[in-house]
């Protein structure tokens, strides 16, 4: 589903990103861990088509097409998703509107019809119920006013809502306390199927205790690291980053 | 000679001695009054105007209308037991009076005083509350002057929605002002949409004086004209008085407005909300002065006022400031302006959720002009604005989808 090869990327002039590699496939779910600054969302905006990164070289193919031609709204009509680390707070857009718009634009694309407006609530409340979202969350401003945890669960409701191919989940589990973690990682698995790839990016091992990877990676020094299962989580959890740059 | 006639005669003197305003005039720095000098002449024939199909159709209220400024009483539909008349029906001195000292007072209202051919007078006695909105209609193909005086009594309820549209290309002036006094407790929504064409100035004065526990709110949404400009006064003389003014400019081709507003705290314990907002495309002028003036004994104010602004083309120009003058410790005040063009992270967002980046573009502009109708409590008359307002938007044609909730 999606292929990185020798992505070099740079921020200001900085370079972050410095040949990464990686490989994801339909069904598979991934966890990307490493320190702060490594590149982990720089990594998870370059994907979703975010201005600011200057790609110095190297390819990223998705579905077979080269993703860093695309849009960020041709990439999301292609199913790339990314639930925010930090999801923005845009006052006077309704929730509920922004999906409707985000959802009619990807089958207008594809050549559906638009969904009428009520069988369009009647997708929203369920998928509401997946991460026990509180309905009156649907009619407000697009995370204006959420609490930390309620933005991260905002993400996964839109997730759920738009059905993507891959899903990239940016910090998910940050800000949330061990009952919004769970409910909201119950939700993920829902969420996981043979046609959809997860990538979750987390800094904590509790986060896999819920949601079981396929692979681990270690994201440092501008590359995946190291790739292992989920018992790599384990041993990072035990010894740190450092660990793994001295193993090598 | 009777008194009307000498107040008149007093505010001509005003307007004689006083002149239009002059850039050197640091209230007019940025609107050139030397361009309306040649619209003051008043014609005494009343050319005629078809009216029909113009304004808020749809919207449920008691209606008066003036052509050229004068009241039609056929189109007009007044509710039973509220005092409302035709300026020219009362000889009452008080409505002409003006004071050269008075904020922001200049030449044009020293001669809408003096000249005023009509207005409304709406006194609405103690504890009445109008049922419905009070809709004015304002229709002009020459040059007119408008002058309506509202009084709400004690506990009185109204909302009043002043509406000015122009047809036909000769260039003119609409001269407008409105003094308004609320009472005990009064309460009073009152909207200024000023949608005149292209060739039109207008040049209002909108002044309220506001006694114990009353409050005002102003929606002033500036759509059309040329050259517009507004002075609104608002004095918060006795306790528990608040204030809750909105404006929204939506401009575009060579439009310039400009908004000055004063608000005087002089009695302890009063609110003041301030909260402006332009959007600004092509060579579009936007002014926007707002100043509190916290007077000593006003005690426990508290005043807040925002002005953002957005600048849809690199030739817009916004001028803001937002002034604050405070005499006394006791308050609680917070001012701002920002300028600037779409949030990045907030466009980016929306596009990763698949909405095109023209779309996002206009959802985000219509979003931070709509927060400003939030407080109009008519849904008529806000989306008739909303309406009206996206439409001058570059891709307004597509926006009717993003106005329902
Ligand atoms: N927009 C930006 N401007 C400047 N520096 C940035 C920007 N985004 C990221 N960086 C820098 O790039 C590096 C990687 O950041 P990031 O991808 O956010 O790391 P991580 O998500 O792994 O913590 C950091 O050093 C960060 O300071
Ligand atoms: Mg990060």
């Amino acid at each position: 589903m999606l292929e990185i090869k020798d992505l070099h990327v740079s921020v200001d002039g900085k370079k972050i990103l410095k040949g990464l590699n990686l490989t994801i496939n339909a069904g598979e779910v991934h966890a990307i861990m490493g320190p702060n600054g490594a590149g982990k969302s720089t990594l998870s905006n370059v994907i979703a088509g975010r201005d600011g990164y200057e790609i110095t070289s190297g390819s990223v193919t998705y579905k077979g097409d080269d993703l860093l031609a695309m849009s960020p709204e041709e990439r999301a009509w292609a199913g790339v998703f990314l639930a925010f680390q930090y999801p923005v707070e845009i006052p006077g857009v309704n929730n509920t509107y922004l999906l409707k718009a985000g959802v009619n634009a990807k089958r207008k694309h594809q050549g559906l019809d638009e969904l009428d407006a009520f069988d369009f609530m009647s997708v929203v409340k369920e998928k509401a119920k997946l991460v026990e979202l509180d309905p009156s969350f649907l009619s407000r401003s697009v995370n204006e006013g959420f609490s930390g945890g309620e933005k991260k669960r905002n993400e996964i409701f839109q997730m759920a809502v738009l059905e993507p191919s891959l899903a990239l989940l940016d910090e998910t589990d940050s800000g949330l306390d061990i009952d919004a973690l769970r409910i909201v990682a119950g939700g993920v698995n829902k969420l996981r199927s043979a046609d959809r790839a997860i990538v979750m990016i987390t800094h904590y091992q509790r986060l896999l205790d819920y949601i079981e990877p396929d692979f681990v990676h270690v994201l440092a020094n501008g590359i995946i690291l190291k790739t292992g299962d989920k018992s790599l989580a384990l041993e990072l959890e035990e010894h740190g980053y450092d660990w793994v740059k001295e193993t090598l | 000679m009777k008194l009307i006639q000498t107040v008149k005669q007093d505010a001509l003197a005003c307007f004689e001695k006083i002149g239009l305003p002059s850039k050197r005039d640091e209230d007019w720095k940025y609107t050139d009054a030397s361009r309306l000098a040649g619209l003051l002449e008043m014609s005494d024939a009343n050319k005629k105007v078809d009216s029909n199909g113009l304004g808020m159709l749809d919207l449920d209220a008691y209606r008066i209308v003036f052509i050229n400024g004068v009241w039609d009483e056929k189109q007009s539909n007044l509710p039973k037991g509220v005092a409302i008349q035709s300026l020219t029906a009362i000889n009452d001195s008080k409505l002409f009076q003006i004071s050269a000292d008075a904020p922001l007072l200049n030449g044009f209202n020293a001669l809408n005083a003096a000249k005023a051919r009509d207005g409304a007078a709406i006194c609405l006695a103690d504890n009445s509350v109008l049922d419905k909105p009070l809709y004015i209609l304002h229709v002009s193909n020459q040059n007119q002057i408008i002058r309506h005086g509202m009084m709400l009594g004690k506990h009185a309820q109204a909302n009043i929605i002043e509406h000015f549209i122009s047809v036909g290309e000769d260039k003119a002036l609409s001269n407008a002002s409105t003094a308004i006094i609320l009472k005990a407790g009064a309460h009073l929504e009152h909207s200024r949409i000023q949608q005149e064409g292209k060739a039109q100035s207008h040049v209002a004065r909108v002044e309220v004086k506001q006694l114990r526990d009353s409050s005002y709110t102003f929606h002033g949404v500036e759509l059309g004209a040329s050259l517009s400009r507004t002075d609104l006064v608002v004095s918060l003389s006795e306790q528990g008085a608040s204030c809750d003014l909105n404006g929204l400019f939506v401009l575009g081709g060579r439009q310039h407005v400009d908004h000055h507003t004063r608000i005087d705290h002089i009695a302890p314990h009063c609110t003041s909300r301030e909260l402006y907002r332009t959007i600004l495309d092509d060579r579009s002028h936007a002014v926007f002065n707002g100043k509190v003036m916290v007077h000593k004994g006003a005690i426990k104010t508290d005043s807040k006022m925002s002005n953002g602004n957005v600048l849809l083309s690199k030739h817009a120009e916004i001028d803001t400031k937002p002034e604050l003058e405070i005499y006394n410790d006791d308050v609680k005040c917070a001012h701002g302006a920002t300028v600037g063009q779409l949030d990045d992270q907030q466009l980016f967002y929306l596009r990763s959720r698949g909405i095109s980046e023209a779309a996002a573009q206009e959802l985000l502009t219509f979003a931070f002009a709509d927060e400003v109708l939030a407080a109009m409590s008519n849904q008529v008359v806000r989306s008739y604005v909303e309406k009206e307002a996206f439409a001058k938007l570059p891709h307004g044609d597509d926006l009717e989808g993003l106005l329902g909730e």
